[in-house]
């Protein structure tokens, strides 16, 4: 079916399905099919942030300090993490917008999309504060085999996707050769290519990022690399509600709850969607293991951060009916939970000091003169 | 009265939240964001009744309860796994 960006058909958006019903026309929110959507759009708009506005000149006196092997640690995870968000602040606008159907999914998706690029913009300030030229950091993200693997890993799905609905615009159903190629196009199959990409996308959220966010916490627990720590904060408070709207779709559909033909999909498609989340698992194991290769740092290893990710992976299972299937019970890393609280992430711009608020602001400084005239 | 099974019966006062009555008898419980868009304290209740004073975000079934932003209005029994 042809994309029309303004479609003419006077359609009821209360029965459409969230994916592949009529295109959006009017971008209207009193009333809602999944009110859920609009909810999470006006908590992700408050949680609005500038990378700007978070201070890191101390980080850069505090990378001097740390050991071959903290650098390689602290470097490879901003890498990854710029991968993460690259792709994340294009694809879901690409992939599911067009097959969009209902305009508080539309809008939340770019609501999203828009918040990883926030994030994107996040790492080079970081990176341009530690490196004053940080283009061999970003230039390795297309070089480093580790990176190049998991890149690969996550656009597949988004790929395959987004070229099998290009063919459905274009051409319709039936069998296409393309190139030499040949692509079976039918509803069925790209339903489940959509549920395969959303699986994938919500396994992305769910664990992906945990790895590099408690090297990054570790960091900060030894008072090292704090506003880098303030910024993965914000971020990580983001990625809860990214991942919060995927577990949403996944199971509307599975319950039932949406496109009848998506809880017929999800059921038959259920061994495939949990090995993307267990391949997505051993992954991030591998990870850990390229992190610590040059050695370990203070309070964190390659065994415990494991752990941690076989913790995480079940909490995030279970939530879209995939069972636990890792045997740990209790959180390795107990003081992670402090960071990802969001009573700890200062959102009152009038409170304390204020990385939310202070824009452009200079003095981060405070030396033992500044108490000379205190008296105890 | 709030049940947790596998661990002990504790009183709750009105005031907290169920996750606070929880932490305070240190009973350990998965959180992250206290606020009920992440579902990181995803609980089961098996019996009784709890209210919010704000929407939970996050997704829960229709057994499961946010005890990060729930308070409880009865007798209850929870499951934290």
């Amino acid at each position: 079916m042809k994309y029309t960006t303004f479609n003419q058909v006077n359609n009821n958006p209360l029965i459409e399905p969230m994916f592949f019903g009529n295109p959006v026309n009017v971008a209207r929110y009193d009333q809602q099919k999944h009110p859920i959507f609009e909810k999470l759009i006006e908590k992700q708009i408050s949680f609005f942030w500038r990378p700007e506005e978070v201070d890191v000149s101390k980080d850069r006196v505090d990378f001097q300090k740390l050991s071959d092997s903290e650098k390689h640690i602290f470097i490879s995870n901003l890498k990854y993490q710029t991968l993460l968000d690259s792709i994340q602040g294009r694809s879901p606008n690409i992939a599911f917008l067009p097959i969009i159907s209902i305009p508080e999914l539309e809008t939340w998706v770019e609501t999203w999309s828009f918040f990883e690029t926030i994030h994107s913009r996040s790492y080079t300030h970081i990176l341009r504060n530690l490196f004053g030229d940080p283009s061999s950091i970003f230039d390795d993200i297309v070089e480093n085999k580790e990176i190049k693997k998991r890149a690969e890993d996550i656009s597949k799905y988004y790929d395959d996707l987004i070229f099998a609905t290009q063919l459905w615009q274009t051409l319709g159903e039936g069998t296409h050769t393309i190139k030499g190629e040949t692509h079976i196009i039918t509803m069925r199959e790209l339903k489940k290519k959509l549920y395969l990409c959303m699986n994938s996308v919500n396994a992305l959220e769910a664990i992906r990022f945990y790895v590099s966010f408690a090297c990054t916490f570790a960091f900060a627990e030894r008072e090292l690399m704090e506003g880098n720590s303030k910024i993965i904060r914000l971020i990580a408070r983001d990625e809860n509600l990214h991942l919060t709207s995927t577990q949403h779709v996944l199971n509307l559909w599975a319950k039932g709850k949406d496109d009848p033909e998506m809880a017929e999909i999800a059921e038959e498609c259920k061994e495939q969607a949990t090995q993307i989340f267990l391949h997505a698992v051993e992954q991030e194991k591998e990870w850990a293991a390229f992190l610590f290769q040059h050695g370990s740092m203070i309070g964190l290893n390659k065994e415990i951060l494991c752990q941690y990710v076989e913790f995480i992976a079940n909490h995030r299972m279970s939530a879209i009916g995939l069972g636990q299937p890792f045997d740990i019970k209790n959180n390795p890393l107990p003081w992670m939970n402090n960071y990802l609280s969001s009573d700890n992430v200062q959102v009152a711009p009038q409170e304390s000091e204020i990385s939310s608020y202070l824009v452009g602001q200079i003095d981060s400084e405070v030396s033992a003169e500044d108490f000379g005239d205190f008296d105890l | 009265m709030v049940t947790i099974k596998d661990h002990k019966t504790v009183k709750h006062p009105p005031q907290n939240t169920l996750l606070e009555t929880i932490e305070q008898h240190q009973i350990e419980i998965q959180y992250h964001c206290r606020e009920g868009y992440c579902g990181a304290c995803r609980t089961k209740l098996t019996k009784g009744q709890v209210e919010y004073k704000t929407d939970p975000l996050a997704f829960i079934d229709d057994d499961e309860i946010l005890p990060c932003c729930c308070f409880p209005i009865s007798d209850i029994q929870i499951d934290i796994g």
